[in-house]
């Protein structure tokens, strides 16, 4: 039985002056406090009875939250409170990262991406969170604020389970970075709803290669598979095929076919785990084949 | 569970309120300012009935804390005509059928003022794009889109 | 001489004029029944609800909970001995003994706030024994089967309905026409086919709300989102053994409706926890969860299809079986057995028929009245099984369905004989308009194209005496109020019935308002805004009402003038004289009459037309047969097509162009008639793509946008064109009669020929999900 409030349960709003202030309190109350950004989630989670909280710390515009930056020496940083749209629209992050714009409009509507943001949606830590392959695969770095200041985390030791992360109490991610991407390089986010758009994703596709003179078959891939295990789901063996061999319709199939056997889906509301495998194939060989061509041109 | 006293712009007008922690924003302007045309749908972000623009975006008013917008500037339904003008988009929503019972037609202006303020030249697609978070259960989109399409050669005259 | 204003002489009927809603709608000024101003005495409700599909309640404690600061009344079963219904009285306001689905209302709280209600809610204790529950219509009709409703046989109901007291069944409908042994033998091809259809839920944008106050004196006022004012001031009052003048139904601009405001769902619990709070008003809306399952739903459908033809595809024996899997409760829902039951061939002439029709209690979410009204359900087999039949003897579906779809005298399943209808060509608009016959080429390598084509059928689902009625009411400068208690509902009656007003009185069409929100202390009777009846019954009432003024007016006029009133007439709001060219304006004389010669006197006063309008043919069925001489009012049919693409890589749809046709006797308003076949087909689509309540248990293991989906802007076809059809409807207004329901009838088995067109193979039951597509054609060896 449907627990939903009819809005959102009693809490109390606290807007700490500083990073400092809010990952003390955050400290301090551990298991009835929470950061919330965009709240396209929490509030959602917490409507639902899934997360009862007593405060809700709005960390929004604490320093390095709202900034894009973009050196052509370092690279990109996406302060944590900066939303979808903007990011989906900055002329910086389309020219230089076009797979983090086009991740981003994939995710739900226009008027939930005014608010949601990638960091939540890396922090969410759900399986099917739409940014987090296009995070993982440009080489993401988080930048976290806890009790003991600032420190970084790596995406790929980030995600321990569905909803959970590295993250305890007292942190709040502040930023986002990614390194200066090679030269030659592309990206697609492929993502299977029920819906046309707007959906969350059924089965979701990152792919990000570029040009490496050292692999095989001169190119280097990454992949990343969205809600098909308990975390996003890279597929190493795939990758390894794909710069160790020369790419060509044969590779790409047991590429997609490797992708397929290494993933552990579960059948749920939207969809079944048999569904599930067969678009990892088709759609790792689709989205390949298209970064490819680009990549190629 | 605490009060905040927020001052914000809503339709061009100054407001001061005194809202609970939890108060939505979508609760505060149907509640508290008395400004119905904006609707509750489903409370969870899903239907767009409750969409409003906040500092200029199209965001969905029953996810937003109230507490949040001290500061900000909201435009609701009731401020999409000036001194009883209608703008554009009503006219042609009206015109060309996309009313049916009328209850996402505020959340569907709203979004589509947005579209025609940052993209005065939306394709086809552009346009279905936008509209996917407003749900409509009545007209099918097909009048909805073609009033889009209309308002903005409207306004490019 | 005032000359008409455009070339159509029934003006503005047949004109599409805007809708006259459109302006409050489109500043946010319209008010919905949530939008109401009750200032700070107004009390929120919230509803304590089963947990469990079947239970008996031992004990209901409301202790705790109402020793809650802030809480101002609750109220429990035991308060509240009288039963609703509108077709069987089957159900108590609030469980008292037991409680028969997940969400079943046990108490209902009335508090200060919304929060406060929740956490008393929380805090009433129920104690239930689980008993198992009946999750499955086939199952329902054995006998181990848990008894749903054990007081069955005392239930009471119309004669019309046959329940089967001790067992689950709560009406059977029964034809038994020709010999359809016998026909089977003839056939030289016959089709058998089992179809389960999920339930699906309505999905108004606009969730129920109803407020409910209930005076120190006894009157009870009802302040709510509804299609059915009268209807439910009816059945509450007599639940509540009060007369049905002590119940005020107030009804504004409902947010959609589709059937889920109709009757009484949750209105009734706003009502008895009224009682409580001393004549505050209270407040209960639905959240979307509770509206997925906790209101009306569409009930489901396990259907048994055997169907033959002869060698030249003539249709001889029709032999099915509906189950409905109706919900925890009937009263509604048993007509639509019946409906199904009278309709159950489709829109098809064919001399053998056996069908049982069956609704059988289970303990899931209350079947209710839904878009269609069985014929969506009904027909997602019909129309796959006749293009299977068509194939088995190598004929064209289009071909079979000219050959055998009802025309005018046929004699169809009842026995009725089939009115003037323009299904045929409806049908060979569609095929023209879709381009039937020619091969498309697919538009990538990853897709393959089909086109597919369904037809459909659907009368009134009503009693035999369902009425309406009407008033016409002038204003000192000639404009009109006109008093309906029908209602709008996005589906555009008040612009429809204005029109009417607008032609049948002489005035323009800006000069009538309807008068909203409807009032049953005002308004005048209406039965319901359901069954796709009002533009035909309503309209009837309100066309009569407007000659009732206008012969007042021209009765009058004569008299003064010393004319013949046959040489006069009101155009544009004046009255003429063909004979003498004499005008006068409507303006003042239908308020203060005209003066006698040298003011010696007056004649007339004010103007009231009214009108009255009920069917008097409707006769019963054979209980046995289900045979009788006119089962119902009259049909509406249609046709759609698709032409669609499956991906299949993904299995996804896609439709290329859609295209629908109806024949609605007459468009009082072409382009709104045009926009429910548009938004029918996005509904009905969207049914054929995404929509199943999936119950587990007895629980809806999706109760909220983020698992049941629906149509948004970007699912919906490239191309869509609506043809209207016109064969006058007798007794119709203007020959008018329904479309509402209609245009999502066709939809969903449209798309399934569709699929096989394309794919070569069925994909089972609805909804044809990516995944379903795809995985049948893995099964099958077309994909690997």
């Amino acid at each position: 039985m449907n627990n939903s409030h009819p809005a959102l349960p009693e809490f109390e709003y606290m807007k700490p002056a500083s990073l400092a202030d809010a990952s003390k309190f955050l400290a301090e109350h551990p298991t009835d406090a929470r950061p919330f950004m965009g709240g396209t989630d929490t509030f959602v989670r917490m409507r639902d009875g899934l997360l009862p909280m007593h405060t809700m710390v709005d960390v929004k515009v604490l320093e390095g939250m709202n900034q894009i930056k973009f050196d052509s020496a370092t690279g990109l940083t996406i302060g944590a409170a900066v939303c979808m749209n903007k990011v989906a629209s900055h002329p910086d992050i389309r020219k230089y990262y076009p797979l983090l714009s086009q991740a981003a409009e994939t995710v739900a509507s226009y008027q939930l991406r005014s608010r949601a943001t990638i960091c939540g949606n890396i922090c969410n830590a759900s399986p099917a969170g739409d940014m987090i392959g296009a995070c993982i695969t440009m080489g993401g770095l988080l930048t976290v604020h806890g009790v003991n200041g600032f420190r970084k985390e790596s995406l790929t030791t980030f995600f321990l389970g569905p909803g959970k992360t590295v993250l305890k109490p007292g942190d709040i991610v502040t930023s986002i970075s990614f390194p200066l991407l090679p030269a030659k390089s592309a990206g697609k986010y492929r993502k299977l709803g029920r819906n046309t758009l707007s959906d969350l994703s059924i089965v979701g596709v990152t792919v990000f290669a570029y040009a490496d003179a050292k692999a095989a078959s001169g190119y280097k891939f990454k992949l990343a598979l969205a809600s098909v295990a308990p975390v996003t789901f890279v597929p190493v063996k795939a990758e390894e095929i794909l710069s160790g061999k020369a790419i060509n319709a044969d590779s790409l199939e047991e590429a997609a076919q490797a992708a397929m056997d290494a993933v552990t889906p579960i059948d749920d509301v939207r969809g079944s785990a048999r569904y599930r495998k067969y678009m990892v194939r088709n759609l790792v060989k689709e989205t390949v084949t298209e970064v490819w061509k680009q990549l190629t041109k | 569970m605490s009060y905040h006293r927020i001052t914000l712009t809503v339709n061009g007008t100054k407001e001061q309120v005194d809202v609970p922690s939890n108060m939505t924003l979508l609760r505060m302007i149907r509640e508290k300012l008395a400004l119905t045309g904006t609707k509750n749908g489903c409370a969870a972000g899903e239907c767009g009935a409750c969409t409003v623009l906040m500092n200029g975006e199209p965001v969905n008013s029953c996810m937003v804390l109230a507490a949040e917008c001290d500061g900000a500037n909201i435009v609701t339904v009731e401020g999409l005509a000036k001194d009883h003008q209608l703008d554009p988009i009503q006219e042609t929503m009206m015109s060309s059928g996309g009313v049916q019972c009328g209850f996402c037609t505020p959340g569907i202006l709203v979004t589509a003022r947005a579209l025609l303020d940052r993209n005065p030249n939306p394709s086809e697609n552009e346009i279905r794009e936008a509209l996917v978070g407003n749900l409509c259960r009545c007209t099918g989109y097909i009048r909805i889109i073609d009033a889009v399409k209309k308002a903005s050669h409207a306004e490019a005259r | 001489m005032p000359t008409k204003q455009s070339d159509n002489p029934i003006a503005p009927v047949g004109d599409s004029v805007v809708r006259l809603d459109a302006r409050a709608k489109v500043t946010g000024s319209a008010i919905f029944a949530d939008d109401f101003q009750f200032g700070p005495n107004l009390l929120h409700a919230r509803v304590v609800r089963s947990p469990h599909p079947m239970a008996l309640i031992k004990k209901v404690d409301t202790s705790e909970a109402e020793s809650m600061p802030g809480v101002k009344g609750i109220v429990t079963g035991k308060d509240f001995d009288g039963m609703l219904g509108l077709y069987l009285t089957d159900r108590y306001i609030l469980c008292r003994d037991r409680v028969r689905y997940v969400g079943d209302a046990v108490a209902v709280v009335a508090a200060e706030t919304v929060e406060i209600a929740e956490e008393a809610v929380k805090k009433v204790k129920v104690e239930y024994e689980v008993l198992p529950p009946v999750l499955d219509p086939e199952e329902g009709i054995k006998p181990s089967a848990t008894v749903v409703h054990p007081d069955l046989g005392n239930y009471a109901y119309p004669n019309f309905i046959f329940p089967e007291a001790g067992t689950n069944i709560a009406n059977r409908f029964k034809v038994r026409k020709g010999d359809v042994d016998d026909g089977f033998k003839k056939c030289a091809a016959i089709v058998e086919r089992k179809y389960r259809v999920p339930h699906i839920q309505h999905v108004p944008i606009e969730p129920h709300v109803s407020v409910a106050k209930w005076d120190e004196d006894g009157h009870i006022t009802l302040w709510t989102s509804s299609q059915s004012p009268f209807a439910q001031r009816n059945l509450i009052a007599k639940a509540l053994h009060v007369s049905q003048g002590s119940v005020e139904v107030i009804a504004p601009y409902v947010g959609g409706g589709f059937g889920a405001k109709a009757g009484v769902s949750m209105e009734s619990l706003a009502v008895v926890v009224a009682s409580k709070t001393k004549g505050r008003p209270v407040k209960l809306v639905l959240t979307r969860e509770e509206e997925f399952h906790a209101a009306f739903c569409r009930q489901g459908l396990v259907a048994f299809y055997k169907m033959g033809c002869d060698k030249d595809g003539n249709l001889i024996a029709v032999d099915n079986q509906y189950y409905w899997d109706a919900g925890a409760y009937t009263e509604y829902g048993v007509n639509i057995t019946r409906a199904s039951g009278y309709s159950s061939t489709g829109p098809y002439r064919v001399p053998n028929v056996r069908v049982d029709s069956l609704c059988v209690y289970t303990n899931h979410p209350v079947g209710g009245p839904m878009r269609g009204f069985g014929m969506p359900e009904i027909h997602v087999g019909l129309e796959q099984c006749m293009d299977d039949l068509a194939h088995e003897i190598k004929m064209d579906p289009y071909e079979f369905r000219k050959k055998n779809c009802v025309k005018e005298g046929d004699i169809i399943v009842t026995g009725m004989k089939m009115h003037p209808t323009g299904l045929s060509k409806c049908i060979d608009e569609v095929a023209k308009a879709i381009d039937w016959g020619k091969k498309e080429p697919a538009t990538a390598p990853n897709k393959r194209r089909g086109k597919g084509m369904a037809i459909m059928w659907k009368a009134p689902a009503m009693p035999p005496n369902a009425g309406s009625s009407a008033e016409v009411k002038f204003n000192e400068d000639g404009t009109v109020d006109v008093a309906i208690g029908g209602q709008e509902l996005g589906q555009g009656t008040f612009t429809v019935m204005a029109q009417m007003v607008a032609s049948a009185l002489g005035i323009p069409y800006e000069w009538v308002r309807i008068s909203t929100p409807i009032d049953t202390k005002f308004s005048p009777y209406e039965w319901q805004t359901v069954a796709s009846r009002l533009t035909w019954s309503m309209g009837n009432a309100v066309r009569l009402a407007a000659l009732d003024a206008r012969k007042q007016i021209i009765d009058l006029v004569s008299k003064a003038w010393n004319e013949d009133p046959n040489n006069l007439d009101i155009r544009n709001g004046v009255v003429v004289s063909y004979k003498t060219e004499e005008t006068l304006p409507l303006k003042d004389t239908v308020i203060y009459g005209i003066p006698k010669e040298n003011y010696n006197g007056w004649m007339g006063g004010p103007v009231v037309g009214r009108g009255s309008f009920m069917p008097t043919y409707v006769t019963g069925l054979d209980k046995d047969t289900g045979q009788g001489e006119r089962a119902v009012v009259h049909y509406t049919t249609g046709c759609q097509a698709v032409d669609l693409e499956v991906d299949i890589e993904t299995g996804k749809l896609d439709i290329i162009k859609a295209v629908s046709a109806f024949d609605v006797g007459k468009a009082i308003n072409p382009d709104m008639v045009r926009g429910q076949m548009e938004g029918g087909f996005v509904m009905g689509m969207s049914t054929g793509y995404f929509e199943a309540m999936r119950l587990k248990g007895g629980v809806m293991q999706n109760p909220s946008f983020v698992d049941y989906r629906i149509a948004t802007s970007s699912d919906i076809p490239q191309k869509i064109e609506s043809i209207i059809v016109e064969v006058a409807q007798d007794d119709g207004p203007w020959g008018a009669r329904g479309i509402g329901e209609h245009s999502m009838v066709p939809t969903v088995p449209a798309i399934g020929n569709a699929i096989f067109d394309a794919i070569g193979i069925r994909v089972g039951d609805p909804p044809f999900s990516a995944e379903k597509v795809y995985l049948a054609m893995m099964d099958a060896g077309i994909v690997k």
